[in-house]
């Protein structure tokens, strides 16, 4: 039982190490990249730093900052709270560090492209403006009260490698969570 | 274990609640400001109240010097000043289009940009617009305008690459500019 196997959770400890490589790397790598154009209008986003670039100006929009910050902490002490679970997983105090930070990556990273779907669909549905989660496409934009000219912009857009670091970590953690039954198996009390 | 929830509880609260209510609090006399920054609307007060026409920003090329024709090649080429009223260094990549007669509609031939120009914001570049006339343009400068040393000619189907934004206007939107008539 005390091996070395199972006095750790080393699914957790990994979980919450790539947690805080990825929350790092999320600053500066953005998790989906949107280019409109040669680099006119430029959309980073991550759940951690979300920012934009037109015309060789960055801005970010306060908002989206706040609900960075609040992810950004979140994962911070999610991946905390796993680490500190994993090396000591049979302490009574690791299960709710455990429930604390497992589902938190998962949860962001869910959130993050249910967010990018939710706005591809609004864009679509307010503005018709179509942009590609992934890959390139040529959208064709309307002038109003202007007949005879028509503007079409190439649009490219992907998934980064800061993204799919995102979910190995997600996975990793929920991994942790279904081994803690073999490290902390949990114990009947004994018959009268 | 019930403190150590109750902990993390409470700290998962603060810190949703403390970064979105402190926002909403530096932002209460701007709410919009929440979602539209300051320097997106100095971006957009730059692009829209440039020096051009209308405030656009955008200004119409202006022909420098009169088009050149070349006999033996059956090309001619065109020289324009355009300048950049964008706050944004632009690149014109491609332009393209098919030149025709203004009073007969007749289809002379196409242009297209003679090579990718790069203009720094609020510069003025130089366009060179290549183009050759089809053996039935020939014929119809002599037979229509045979009388008229330079020719109205409009370009229809134009079609310009700015920074990898293609433009497409149709032959209203473009004006009419003359040609020395290839037949005389």
């Amino acid at each position: 039982m005390d091996s070395i196997s199972t006095k750790f959770n080393w699914f957790g400890l990994a979980g919450g190490v790539t947690t805080i490589v990825m929350l790092v790397a999320s600053l500066f790598y953005p998790w989906w990249q949107l280019t409109i154009g040669d680099n006119l209008l430029t959309v980073n986003a991550s759940p951690v730093n979300t920012n934009f670039g037109f015309v060789g100006t960055a801005f970010s929009i306060p908002l989206i900052w706040a609900l960075n910050v609040v992810a950004l902490l979140t994962l911070l002490l999610s991946g905390i709270a796993m680490i500190i679970y994993s090396v000591v997983p049979r302490r009574s105090f690791a299960k709710p560090l455990l429930d604390f930070g497992y589902k938190k990556p998962l949860f962001t990273f869910l959130f993050f492209i249910i967010g990018l779907v939710v706005v591809a669909v609004i864009l679509q549905a307010v503005l018709n403006f179509n942009f590609p989660l992934m890959g390139s496409t040529t959208n064709t934009l309307a002038i109003p009260f202007v007949s005879g000219v028509i503007i079409s912009v190439l649009l490219s857009a992907g998934f980064l490698w800061s993204f799919w670091l995102a979910a190995v970590a997600a996975g990793l953690c929920i991994a942790a969570r279904l081994y803690h039954k073999k490290v902390a198996p949990v114990t009947q009390p004994p018959k009268a | 274990m019930d403190k150590i929830r109750l902990v993390l509880t409470l700290i998962t609260i603060a810190i949703v609640v403390i970064p979105l209510v402190g926002t909403l609090l530096a932002y209460q006399g701007n709410l919009l400001g929440l979602i539209v920054p300051p320097e997106l609307n100095d971006l957009a007060d730059d692009l829209m109240g440039g020096d051009g026409d209308g405030g656009s920003g955008l200004e119409p090329p202006t022909m420098v010097g009169e088009p050149q024709y070349d006999a033996a090649t059956g090309t001619f080429s065109a020289s324009f000043q355009f300048k950049n009223s964008f706050p944004l260094d632009i690149t014109i990549k491609s332009l393209s289009g098919n030149v025709e007669c203004v009073e007969h509609h007749f289809h002379l031939g196409t242009a297209s940009l003679s090579e990718p120009v790069s203009i720094d914001a609020g510069e003025t570049g130089t366009l060179t617009v290549v183009g050759s006339w089809t053996d039935d343009a020939i014929s119809h400068f002599g037979a229509a305008h045979s009388d008229e040393e330079l020719v109205d000619v409009v370009l229809a189907d134009f079609a310009v690459d700015i920074s990898g934004i293609q433009i497409q206007m149709d032959e209203g939107q473009m004006g009419q500019m003359q040609v020395p008539n290839p037949a005389l």
